[in-house]
């Protein structure tokens, strides 16, 4: 079914309401109306934090450049299981199921992305890529979080941003509401028979409705509205469309509730899921592999969501970031060392995919940071701004990015 | 109080909540009857308060009895195991400094967590979670209620985090022995304590920060300086440290300095540094990497030739500047009086402090006894943290925390993993950064299961405090208990009518509990 947010948002002052009506009743009624056009305002962000840093050379492969498999003999994707995507660069074969989307151009990769600092800590760097303010640690608030602050196009619901874990990551930090679900079904007050539950839940909103003040009685509205919303939403009976398959584990699963939501129109703007396992210091693989299996679940998984959702990818783009790449050699342990740039991916209707974007920086010793790593061609913050800008409509990109301007021609990964 | 509008058990009430972490059974009263302005004395003089009990409590935390060094020795042992254990199996590796699991730890559910025995939990990580709860257990069971509350508010103001590598190690020590001694004395003192800290240092980095162009004697010593061999050299200096010392520490971000400043602040630090960081090493003073030069912060100029003494100067000039008076008074006054604190109070404070040289429980003491700390529009008018609600909840049941890491991982649930804010900010202090949507529905669950007697972490007992009557006697005991007589009508009501429907008087009892903990008055103080 559908709910409009519009209608939910209006019939969320249920402290309007004077004692002696039943608040819950008026607000069931509201519900049940169905609005007779959808909202416009429907784009959606889903950022996946690839933590730990991706080998961005393995996921995007130079099969084009001889320096690749001299410096990798180990570990090295072979020219024969590349999927060559434009002659030089090619997909390692894991994510083969993003071919198509590829093809379609609604797939793009930007590669030599990353901080301009130049620091190889996972701790500061993913504190850079989350605050967007590289080198300056004291930034309270993550840069999603600001872009919600400065939004005022798109309305603010309960679900407007969501991480899914079990914490608010800083990159969601700051003073814009946002949620962190861990599981969407235990979303809400916990009891063991859901008659038990509704009665807490009821005594809990009734309390809060006639004795909450200030941003305690804004807050429990906004809680309150989300239970009810997904109580009907009843999310232990989601199917996927499409026979969309999401792989076992937490990214497949936060990618499924993210589907969820957005198809139930509950207002879900930007949305936020961490995919671990990246620091492949030793025996990374090849084709094969560690690094190959957690390529393989993150394609399993952007297939299936892109599956499931269909049509609805019209107006959604999925990117994928990560602290900074591995160096471009191999080490002593078949495995890669923290580097600098990496590569992301970018996906959805408004991209325009099929293509490798940034500038390369090449291979050769000379030509890298530090003369080990590739080096940063593009600021991830010219990325990050061109997301928020073309695709959601933001517009004051200097209160999201503090000190910085971003490139005007950004790297190109949406239609203007 | 002079001029208050407030009864004794309300002043009683207040004090309690804001000075300490919330009220026990008892306590109101208890506070009321000796005169709340004798109470607030003497917790001004933690020395004289007999704590014996919460001493032996302590006791029962293992960490407490190993040094920074034990501490590194055992960490380095256990990534050894896991090195192997994973080339082994041929996983992946997580960086040394990723951002562990141990600080997202759900609030379990179902699924009993492991005992704190476990052998299959290493030893470096049980650590890690006790420490967070013995922070936990030391609020709830303190009888020097303000010297605790202090120590978290100086854990905030000098944040450092625990996840960060040798953090991992550095940061019990840097609680027990930089934090905790100097939590109530002068704030010069305090400022040095965190500046010559190997906690600090690697934090912020200024262990790395060298004087452009200087290289040490012997490489061999540099390349050790990591412990297993750091992978670069630092070729320059390093700023953090000295533009946090500014913004943060000490001057606020509106203190009138300069970029400039920032640098030669960095400049004056250089050398700054920790002997073998990855051994848990103590704070050493590089001369190799010192930049000599001469250096002009804030307009005082600091003449070239000179070593360390330089750095203890600036620490003084900084901790004495009108600046940070202002800044830092105005953050007390933000813990304890209002999210947004009154110009009055504050002055008040810059006032002691400029009397007092700086010496806290003076400046402290003036917050106290001024008019806004008792005026009626500022009681009640602040949100717990999570650490005040899980602490001020369990107090108010009387109920017994344990030794393992699961109340602190309620607390972590709720938005506040102790020794993990990553940014060197701090928990911040405003009701906007903790009620949502989500932390709410969590601070609920937390109160129902606490009432229940299903919260890990701690025993409840209920009679202890309820006696179990019928549904007006039980509403008026939790008011005067747990609320300390603030109940609103409109939560009279609602209990009333939660309670019509419930016979059996122990069910009756935990739900009347839980809805009040979980309910609207008991999130603020």
């Amino acid at each position: 079914m559908t709910i409009s947010r519009r209608v939910f948002v209006k019939s969320g002052g249920l402290a309007l309401f004077s004692f002696g009506l039943d608040p819950l009743f008026l607000a069931r009624a509201a519900f049940a109306v169905r609005p007779s056009a959808r909202p416009p305002d429907r784009r959606i962000l889903v950022c996946l934090f690839q933590r730990g840093a991706v080998d961005g050379l393995n996921m995007i492969v130079p099969h084009g450049d001889p320096i690749y498999y001299r410096e990798r003999p180990r570990i090295a994707v072979p020219e024969k299981d590349v999927l060559d995507l434009d002659g030089y660069f090619g997909l390692h074969p894991r994510l083969a199921v993003l071919k198509p989307l590829w093809d379609s151009k609604t797939l793009a990769a930007v590669h030599a992305i990353g901080s301009p600092d130049a620091t190889r800590s996972h701790f500061d760097a993913q504190d850079y890529l989350e605050s967007g303010t590289p080198g300056m640690k004291a930034t309270p608030d993550g840069w999603l979080n600001r872009y919600c602050q400065h939004d005022r196009e798109h309305q603010d619901t309960p679900f407007r941003a969501v991480a899914f874990g079990p914490q608010l990551p800083r990159i969601l930090a700051g003073t814009a509401p946002s949620l962190a679900i861990d599981d969407l079904q235990a979303f809400g007050l916990r009891a063991p028979q859901p008659a038990a539950r509704d009665r807490l839940t009821r005594a809990f909103e009734e309390l809060y409705a006639g004795s909450a003040t200030g941003l305690l009685s804004t807050s429990s509205r906004e809680a309150f509205a989300a239970v009810q919303m997904l109580k009907r939403l009843d999310p232990g009976q989601y199917r996927p469309a499409n026979g969309a398959d999401y792989p076992g584990g937490r990214l497949g699963k936060a990618l499924l509730e993210i589907a969820q939501l957005i198809k139930a129109d509950v207002g879900l703007h930007v949305a936020f899921a961490d995919v671990t396992g990246w620091d492949t210091h030793v025996h990374q693989g090849a084709t094969e592999g560690q690094l190959a299996g957690r390529l393989g679940e993150l394609g399993q998984a952007l297939a299936a969501f892109t599956r499931d959702l269909g049509d609805g990818m019209r107006d959604i783009v999925v990117f994928t970031m990560s602290e900074f790449g591995r160096t471009v050699r191999e080490n002593g342990s078949s495995g890669t060392d923290h580097g600098h740039a990496t590569a992301m991916l970018v996906l959805g209707g408004p991209v325009q995919g099929g293509r490798v974007l940034g500038k390369w920086p090449g291979l050769d010793p000379a030509q890298r940071f530090e003369g080990r790593d590739v080096a940063v061609t593009t600021d991830f913050r010219d990325l990050f701004a061109e997301l928020l800008a073309r695709h959601l409509g933001a517009t004051d990109l200097s209160a999201i990015f503090p000190g910085y301007t971003p490139d005007p021609r950004f790297p190109g990964a949406i239609s203007a | 109080m002079p001029g208050t509008a407030l009864s004794p058990q309300d002043s009683a009430f207040h004090a309690l909540n804001r000075l300490a972490y919330g009220p026990r059974p008892g306590d109101v009263l208890r506070v009321a009857a000796g005169g709340v302005l004798r109470w607030i004395d003497r917790q001004l003089s933690p020395d004289g308060i007999n704590d014996d009990r919460l001493a032996q409590q302590e006791r029962q935390f293992a960490i407490l009895a190993y040094d920074r060094g034990d501490l590194a020795a055992m960490y380095t042992e256990v990534r050894r195991e896991r090195r192997e254990r994973k080339r082994a199996a041929g996983e992946t590796a997580e960086g040394s400094d990723s951002v562990g699991a141990q600080h997202a730890a759900p609030l379990p559910k179902q699924t009993p967590l492991p005992t704190p025995a476990d052998p299959m939990i290493p030893k470096s990580r049980r650590l890690a979670g006790e420490f967070a709860d013995l922070a936990v257990v030391r609020a709830a069971l303190a009888e020097r209620q303000l010297y605790e509350v202090m120590v978290d508010f100086w854990t905030n103001h000098f944040n450092v985090y625990f996840a960060k590598g040798a953090d991992r190690f550095l940061t019990p020590d840097y609680i027990e022995h930089t934090i905790r001694p100097r939590a109530m004395g002068k704030f010069e003192d305090l400022l040095i304590a965190t500046a010559k800290s190997p906690a600090m240092l690697f934090y912020l980095d200024n262990w790395e920060s060298v004087a452009p162009g200087a290289s040490p004697q012997s490489p061999l010593s540099a390349r050790r300086r990591g412990g297993q061999g750091v992978r670069r050299m630092p070729k320059g200096i390093n700023e953090n440290y000295a533009r946090e010392l500014l913004e943060l520490h000490t001057l606020g971000v509106d203190g009138g300095y300069t970029q400039h400043d920032v640098i030669d602040v960095a400049r004056i630090f250089t050398g700054w540094s920790i002997g073998r960081p990855q051994q848990g090493g103590d704070f050493e003073f590089h001369g190799w990497a010192h930049d000599r030069g001469e250096k002009q912060v804030l307009s005082v100029r600091f003449e070239g030739g000179r070593d360390m003494d330089e750095g203890i100067r600036l620490l003084k000039l900084l901790a004495n500047h009108p600046a940070t008076m202002h800044h830092v008074s105005r953050k007390l006054c933000q813990r304890f009086v209002n999210d947004d604190p009154p110009d009055g109070c504050v002055d008040d404070a810059v006032a002691t402090w400029q009397r007092s040289s700086g010496d806290i429980r003076e400046v402290l003491r003036a917050i106290f006894h001024g008019p806004d700390f008792w005026a009626v529009q500022n009681v009640r008018a602040k949100v717990k943290t999570p650490l005040e609600f899980v602490v001020s909840a369990a107090r108010a049941v009387a109920a017994e925390p344990d030794t393992s890491p699961r109340l602190a991982q309620v607390v972590a649930r709720l938005g506040e993993p102790l020794y993990l804010h990553v940014a060197p900010d701090g928990y911040p202090e405003r009701e906007a950064a903790w009620v949502n949507s989500g932390a709410l529905l969590d601070r609920m669950n937390a109160a129902v299961a606490l009432a229940a007697g299903k919260l890990p972490g701690v025993t409840v007992v209920l009679d202890s405090i309820v006696s179990a009557g019928d549904a007006d006697q039980l509403i008026s005991v939790v008011n005067e208990k747990i609320l300390g007589g603030t109940m609103s009508e409109n939560t009279k009501q609602v209990l009333r009518r939660q309670l019509a429907g419930i016979s059996d008087p122990m069910q009756a009892r935990a739900l009347a509990v839980g809805l009040t903990i979980g309910g609207p008055e008991f999130q603020r103080q």
